[in-house]
């Protein structure tokens, strides 16, 4: 039954070796006047897929830190329990106090009782909306660590289906970006048609993320610039102790609200746990990439002046924090992106000139 | 009555889970395939896998991560049952290069794995047991007989064996059937002609050239120690209404019965009912080289036989009441035997095969995963340039007698092989009525190979090169072992 058969279909063909030439030549048993046979070996496509499989040690190193962090629960310990009492404490004297304010106000005047009576209803008010705003910075943040994992799971796998709904998610987290629009309309015509689910999650890397990652290592650069100079110039070390402390906190809220939104307060000490995991993991890490270059750089630095290789060193960290908290903020895992070294960042600390 | 023993088999069972879940960590894999789907090297290689300390798993988590400390084999929970014999089937493989022997009877084995819990709520060293049975696939055709009587059966059976593909086989059955005139009375001798000659057809559909897979009962081709008894002594006949008492009919019907009630039903019973896990193994390329008419009849055959298993999500309360199978694995076995660039076609093919047991196990919840798998691996890739042609092929030692492209091997010459291309659309293989097409008349044609020359692992043992295993593992044990 060929009739569904295309001619140029090539026909089962068979082909013995000679076992003492393998991969080498061997003669077509059927057809003998033709030219040799070549028989090459190939290298093992399973163990290749295999290899794909198993999750690598950067990505591994993303999602420990950001369990740590962003994702962590709250726990439910002597610590936890003793802060709660306290702040129900606490809160409980508030009241007294704001209860006998009010009452003191209205006997001084009636006019004056509801004017503080009004402070307190936008005092409330404004509570809230923190409230809100810190939660919703929370969710966010473990959102985007959920999100990373399962990237990442599913590119592994090829899932498509996953890879689909997934895609859909990181793309509605860009919904309010007026400057990611044609990235989201390039993912949304790949989703519909046929493709892979790796390549999926690829497109939507390099269509989304390419651009936003290209703003945050600029954040880092200006980042680590300021630090550098600003040590260099810095008449005590207590005022770019606080300086660098500060550009990190500003640093970090920023990436993170380039990837996913606003971290919120509380957001942002998870957000900061998992960037100092993430920083413990892979310091040990990059050991053979950039530690070396510290040395080397501090060390040329340092021959010019003390002052200006502690301003490459300060920067040097700076960078390390942005790097460690742009993957940890990051929504998706780097697949076709390469991840940026603190030499791609920041090329100005390496120069001999600072 | 039936109400009554299936509401007291219902009771056993619901017995039966609730002491699993008491007494610990178990797993029961059910592994399900027609006779030759590779079920008894799938479950060999599997166990030698789990209980050998230098399997190559990177796939298994828990193996690449370094967490499984051991893995040993137990004695079996049924005393009842014969052990696999796993030691047999490993020395055929490996020592003497050969496939074991067909399944002729129902065996058991149990495996412990030790492994360490990855975090979690409860971390630190765990086990979990994993029992897994063998039997021979021809009586897994037996399972779609539990919902049909007797003149359904009939019909079904006479229908089919008019069809093209194998009317030429059947002719001498039929013939003798339409010789009977109407309702014969009852005679011993009459219904033991009728049974050879019924036997003689499942029989001869079921020869590698044909390559027929829908051909019930199954313990008719392999009776183990039922044959000759009464209950394998019928054969479907024409009938219309109910049998008169004292006709051959009745006598028949009588005997389906008890096929049903004292060899269908305890099978069941005892291994497919409570199954936690699921891997249907399906021998897609026997068919294949067949023709289109056989690959129907797998279809036809998958069909019939998945709707008799439970599928769907389990939650705490049908863990002890109501045992699903949670996860459902459908692997085309001997992936071994074509290029792995055409992998992803066989998978297609293999998913067309099996859509609607796949469609009905998603519906409730069932999670589903379709792979090319090669529990053992006898062939390893090249490529073969022949003039202008440049052809991936498979290079492996064809078993003796096997023929391709004009050539018959001895078992001993080793060749590279090109099995021609699959469809890129999985329907132009069931496209058509061939059935046992000739070599030039198929597109491809795949040869079987001798199983591999095993490496030496770390410690002496030998270690069975696979395709995909563990990725199967990974899917059936993977949230087990985390």
């Amino acid at each position: 039954m060929t009739e569904t058969t295309d001619a140029r279909r090539p026909r089962p063909r068979a082909f013995r070796l000679d076992p003492a030439a393998e991969g080498g030549p061997a003669p077509p048993a059927h057809a003998p006047a033709r030219p040799a046979v070549v028989v090459e070996a190939q290298e093992d496509a399973y163990a290749r897929e295999a290899a794909l499989q198993v999750l690598p040690p950067e990505e591994a190193a993303v999602e420990a830190a950001q369990a740590l962090g962003m994702e962590r629960r709250g726990r439910r310990g002597w610590g936890t329990l003793f802060g709660a009492a306290l702040g129900g404490l606490v809160s409980l004297s508030l009241w007294l106090w704001i209860d006998q304010l009010v009452g003191n106000l209205f006997a001084r005047a009636p006019a004056l009782g509801w004017f503080g009576l009004g402070l307190l209803a936008l005092l409330g008010v404004a509570a809230l909306a923190l409230l809100v705003r810190e939660t919703v910075g929370v969710l966010r943040q473990a959102r985007v660590a959920r999100l990373h994992a399962d990237l990442a799971a599913a590119h592994l796998a090829d899932d498509r289906d996953a890879a689909r709904r997934l895609v859909a998610d990181v793309s509605a987290l860009y919904a309010g970006r007026p400057e990611t629009a044609r990235g989201r309309a390039e993912v949304g015509r790949a989703a519909r048609e046929i493709v892979d689910g790796r390549d999926l999650i690829d497109i939507a890397e390099s269509a989304l993320l390419r651009p936003i990652d290209r703003a945050v290592a600029a954040d880092i650069a200006a980042a680590a610039k300021r630090v550098s100079l600003v040590t260099a110039i810095s008449p005590r070390a207590i005022l770019d102790l606080l300086f660098v402390a500060g550009q990190i906190v500003w640093l970090i809220r920023r990436i993170a609200e380039r990837y996913s939104g606003r971290p919120g307060l509380l957001g942002f000490l998870k957000l900061a746990r998992s960037v100092g995991a993430h920083l413990a993991v892979t310091g040990g890490m990059a050991v053979g990439d950039s530690l070396v270059q510290q040395v080397v750089g501090h060390g040329i630095a340092a021959k010019l002046s003390a002052r200006l290789g502690e301003g490459v060193l300060n920067g040097m960290l700076t960078t390390r924090v942005g790097l460690s908290a742009m993957a940890v903020c990051r929504p998706m895992p780097f697949a076709v992106e390469k991840p940026p070294g603190v030499k791609d960042v920041a090329p100005f600390l390496f120069r001999s000139e600072g | 009555m039936s109400l009554l023993t299936d509401l007291a088999f219902e009771a056993r069972n619901t017995a039966r889970s609730v002491a699993d879940y008491v007494t610990g960590t178990g797993l029961r894999l059910g592994v399900t395939g027609l006779s030759r789907a590779g079920k008894t090297v799938f479950i060999t290689a599997l166990v030698q896998a789990l209980t050998t300390p230098g399997a190559r798993l990177p796939v298994l988590r828990a193996a690449a991560e370094g967490r499984i400390t051991r893995g040993v084999l137990q004695p079996q929970p049924d005393d009842a049952v014969p052990r696999f014999a796993v030691e047999d089937h490993l020395t055929a493989l490996t020592l003497e290069r050969r496939w074991p022997e067909s399944t002729r009877r129902i065996s058991e084995i149990r495996i412990t794995i030790d492994y360490e819990r990855r975090g979690g709520w409860r971390p630190g060293p765990a086990s979990l047991t994993l029992d897994i049975v063998d039997y021979p696939g021809e009586w897994l055709l037996d399972l779609p007989l539990l919902g049909k009587s007797y003149a359904q059966w009939s019909a079904e059976t006479l229908e089919a064996s008019a069809a093209a593909a194998r009317a030429p086989l059947a002719a001498a059955w039929r013939g003798h059937t339409a010789l009977l005139g109407a309702d014969p009375p009852a005679s011993e001798d009459e219904a033991r002609r009728c049974a050879d000659l019924f036997t003689a057809y499942l029989r001869a559909s079921r020869a590698d050239l044909y390559a027929l897979s829908t051909l019930p009962p199954g313990r008719f081709l392999m009776p183990g120690d039922l044959e000759g008894t009464p209950m394998l002594t019928f054969a479907p006949l024409p009938v219309a209404g109910p049998a008169r008492p004292g006709s051959l009919a009745a006598m028949m019907e009588r005997r389906y019965e008890s096929y049903k009630a004292l060899v269908v039903r305890p099978f069941f019973r005892d291994h497919f009912a409570r199954l936690d896990r699921q891997i249907v193994l399906v021998d897609a390329l026997s068919a294949l080289n067949s023709g289109p008419a056989a690959v129907r009849d797998l279809q036809n055959a998958m069909t019939d036989v998945l709707q008799a298993y439970r599928a769907g999500r389990s939650s705490l309360l049908s863990t002890l009441f109501r045992p699903r199978i949670d996860r459902i694995l459908f692997a085309a076995t001997k992936a071994d035997h074509l290029h792995h660039t055409s992998h992803d076609r066989l998978e297609s093919i293999l998913r067309l095969l099996v859509a609607r047991a796949i469609a009905k196990a998603e519906d409730v919840g069932a999670k589903i995963d379709v792979i090319a798998l090669a529990a053992v691996r006898a062939t390893r890739e090249a490529a073969v340039r022949d003039g202008r042609d440049a052809l991936d092929a498979i290079v492996g030692t064809p078993l003796p007698g096997e023929v391709i492209d004009g050539q018959t091997f001895d078992g001993l010459a080793e060749a590279a092989i090109f099995p021609g291309d699959l469809p890129g659309d999985p329907k132009a293989a069931l496209r058509g009525d061939g059935l046992a097409l000739a070599e030039g008349e198929n597109d491809y044609r795949f040869v079987r190979f001798r199983p591999p020359v095993p490496e030496a692992g770390p410690d002496g043992a030998a270690v069975l090169p696979h395709i995909r295993l563990d990725r199967a593992l990974q899917f059936l044990l993977g949230d087990k072992l985390s």
